[in-house]
């Protein structure tokens, strides 16, 4: 396919994930058509095996790197692009698998899963902003569709990096001032948690569980009192609570 | 020669291929999978029973539902839970929506451009507009269906030990419904559009298994059935080896020592007589007679099922919404035993293995579609020279043969390596 020489060239790329935030882009269906005449695909290996292209304009990564092969990627990537977006809970939290880091002994651990360990690489989980420099973060487990339109449509546009408006998940519940989970005593971090996500989990009975991270100056110690209080949970079982997509210090960093 | 195949593309996860052909003869095929170790069966314990189906979820994005549900049924099978009859239709729906989606992302946007020879998607979306927008339609009907129920079309929240946390909308149930009906036609224009694709000749013997339920195709629920035996998905899995070679990050296995096939292909193989009128049309349509040991076939059992997909959400839908939808929780009695869950992935029989202790996950153990096939598949590439008109072709042109094959197995790399 012949490239045209205006349209910014992207690329989609994929780390260790579920792969999940690719499916999302794929699920905006009619509008990620629109998207691709907006565009010029460089690498994108969930819908092409075209050799690599030298150079990106946009490079849209999701997963974390573990394997040693991943993490030369990743900065070969970083290398030939002008913005790299950090897709999803993983690209920027480090996602469940980093959980294997704060429970036990990880070496151990794999041992318990792999009887022959040996070529399988275990490293600490690191996200992808702790391995390069990342330009606008995009987050969610999964990422929200729309939501991701409309910030590339603005980088596209624009040429520059749209802000993410802080806010709590609370702004955008439906239960809000209502049948309040966490005041009925079910765990909900929506009160710290970054908003933009539409609150699609406590629209379900479902409570928060903090996939996109948590919003700047959070009151950390008012939200564990109230898990403690309203939730009755333990100091461990609130900690656990908070790792689940990796990050567990996320919370603490992100506190006033 | 050796063939050496750097990250096959459209396929989901990370896996590259290597092969020595020596006269003619290929050996030595290995599939690399080419993912970090996220350990899921490691960091589940020690946390909480309702916390495992929404960890495992996370396992794979295009088929989340299936782990979360097998998740929930690994533990409701140890707790000894029975759902309430709207629970299991509406979990059944959901897991129609699912392969519905995931079918049409596979069919049309990995492996029909193998068909023409396109290196990329986007020259087939040039070639073949109508039939893009086609699959499109097709794709989001089966995610509206899993958002409406599952709250969430990737990773779904309604779900919960014992049932469902929020009976869906009772409208939009009907629309989606509507949407079913007013598109089914579109799903048989696509099944045809792959009746009428040349598949490769290739035939080696394999064992089919699947899930088997006599009173219908089984998806959701039932005993796995091997050859002409069917038995529990204990008593399976308990003639299973997971087996991992030196430098494997994700496991294989094998029942009896004898490499296996799941997916579409093993489905209609099992249960076609169980299909739906349209679907079943599009089968005898299609010509595929059983046995058939050629899984390029894959490809069109998947075509095949998601019409019968589409024909069993109309008539599950039809049932639910003619009275009111009334979710009851069951009361657990003991939070401590061991249990198993299977379910029909869109890529074939899932299996979880849980032992909890007082509501906590003290032992997980997952075994993947692809865990299970990747043996399979290997044995296919090892007798590949058989394929009929293989020693004509050029380097290039047995690459692109042998990426075809491995897409036809639709792999899920990404659930393999848990």
């Amino acid at each position: 396919m012949k490239k045209e020489s205006k349209k910014p060239v992207i690329a989609i790329l994929s780390l260790t994930c579920c792969e999940g935030c690719q499916v999302a882009i794929f699920n905006l269906g009619e509008r990620f058509l629109e998207f691709l005449t907006k565009v010029n695909i460089g690498d994108f290996r969930l819908a092409e095996e075209l050799p690599d292209v030298k150079h990106y304009d946009i490079a849209i990564v999701e997963g974390t790197a573990i394997t040693e092969e991943q993490k030369r990627r990743l900065k070969i990537v970083r290398n030939k692009s002008k913005i790299l977006i950090a897709l999803g809970a993983c690209a920027i939290l480090g996602g469940p698998q980093e959980i294997k880091d704060y429970r036990g002994n990880k070496n151990r651990l794999i041992r318990q899963i792999y009887p022959n360990i040996r070529g399988i690489d275990n490293p600490n989980v690191k996200s992808v902003k702790e391995m390069v420099k990342v330009d606008l973060e995009i987050p969610g487990c999964p990422i929200n569709k729309n939501e991701f339109f409309s910030l590339m449509i603005k980088v596209l546009e624009t040429g520059k990096i749209p802000e993410i408006e802080q806010k709590p998940v609370c702004e955008e519940c439906p239960r809000k001032n209502k049948n309040c989970l966490l005041l009925s005593g079910k765990p909900c971090l929506g009160a710290v948690s970054l908003a933009g996500c539409g609150a699609p989990c406590p629209a379900s009975n479902f409570p928060c569980d903090g996939c996109r991270g948590p919003r700047k100056g959070i009151n950390l110690a008012a939200m564990k009192k109230a898990l403690k209080i309203k939730v009755r949970l333990t100091d461990k079982e609130i900690e656990m609570l908070m790792e689940r997509f990796g990050e567990k210090n996320e919370f603490l960093k992100a506190s006033k | 020669m050796k063939i050496r195949i750097d990250h096959i593309a459209k396929i989901e996860g990370h896996a590259s291929f290597t092969a020595d052909i020596v006269r003619g003869d290929v050996r030595a095929a290995k599939i690399k999978i080419e993912e970090g170790a996220r350990l899921f069966e490691g960091i589940l314990k020690g946390r909480k029973d309702e916390e495992l189906p929404e960890i495992v979820s996370r396992i794979c994005g295009i088929c989340p539902v299936v782990h979360n549900l097998t998740g929930f049924k690994a533990i409701e099978n140890a707790y000894n839970l029975q759902l309430d009859e709207s629970s299991v239709l509406l979990r059944k729906l959901m897991m129609l929506g699912q392969l519905i989606n995931s079918h049409a992302l596979h069919l049309f946007f990995f492996s029909l451009a193998d068909f023409f020879g396109y290196k990329t998607d986007l020259q087939l979306i040039n070639a073949y507009p109508e039939s893009t927008h086609d699959a499109i339609k097709i794709r989001d009907v089966g995610n509206k269906l899993v958002e409406i129920i599952g709250g969430r079309s990737i990773h779904p929240v309604t779900p919960m030990l014992g049932g469902l946390r929020k009976v869906p909308d009772s409208e939009k149930l009907k629309e989606i419904l509507n949407d079913l009906r007013n598109n089914l036609e579109l799903a048989i224009k696509l099944g045809e559009l792959f009746i009428k694709l040349r598949y490769p000749k290739f035939h080696r013997e394999t064992s089919f298994v699947s899930l088997f339920n006599s009173d219908e195709y089984a998806i959701y629920d039932g005993l796995i059935k091997i050859a002409k035996t069917v038995m529990k998905p204990e008593q399976f899995l308990m003639m299973v080896k997971e087996f991992q070679g030196p430098d494997m990050v994700a496991k294989r296995t094998k029942f009896a020592a004898k490499t296996y096939m799941v997916g579409a292909l093993a489905r209609l193989h099992n249960n076609s007589d169980k299909l739906n009128p349209e679907a079943k049309k599009l089968l005898k349509k299609s010509g595929m007679e059983f046995p058939l040991y050629n899984p390029f076939y894959n490809i069109l059992a998947q075509a095949i099922e998601v019409v019968h997909c589409f024909e069993e959400s109309i008539k599950l839908l039809e049932l639910l919404t003619t009275g009111k939808i009334e979710l009851s929780e069951p009361k657990i009695i003991s939070r401590t035993d061991e249990g198993t869950g299977a379910i029909e992935a869109p890529r074939g029989t899932l299996f979880y293995s849980v032992k909890l202790k007082d509501g906590t996950v003290e032992d997980v153990n997952i075994i993947t579609p692809t865990a299970q096939n990747l043996a399979n598949l290997e044995a296919d590439l090892e007798e590949f020279e058989h394929m009929v008109g293989f020693e004509n072709l050029n380097r290039e042109q047995r690459e692109d043969k042998i990426k075809m094959l491995i897409r036809a197995y639709d792999p899920c790399v990404t659930c393999s390596v848990h």
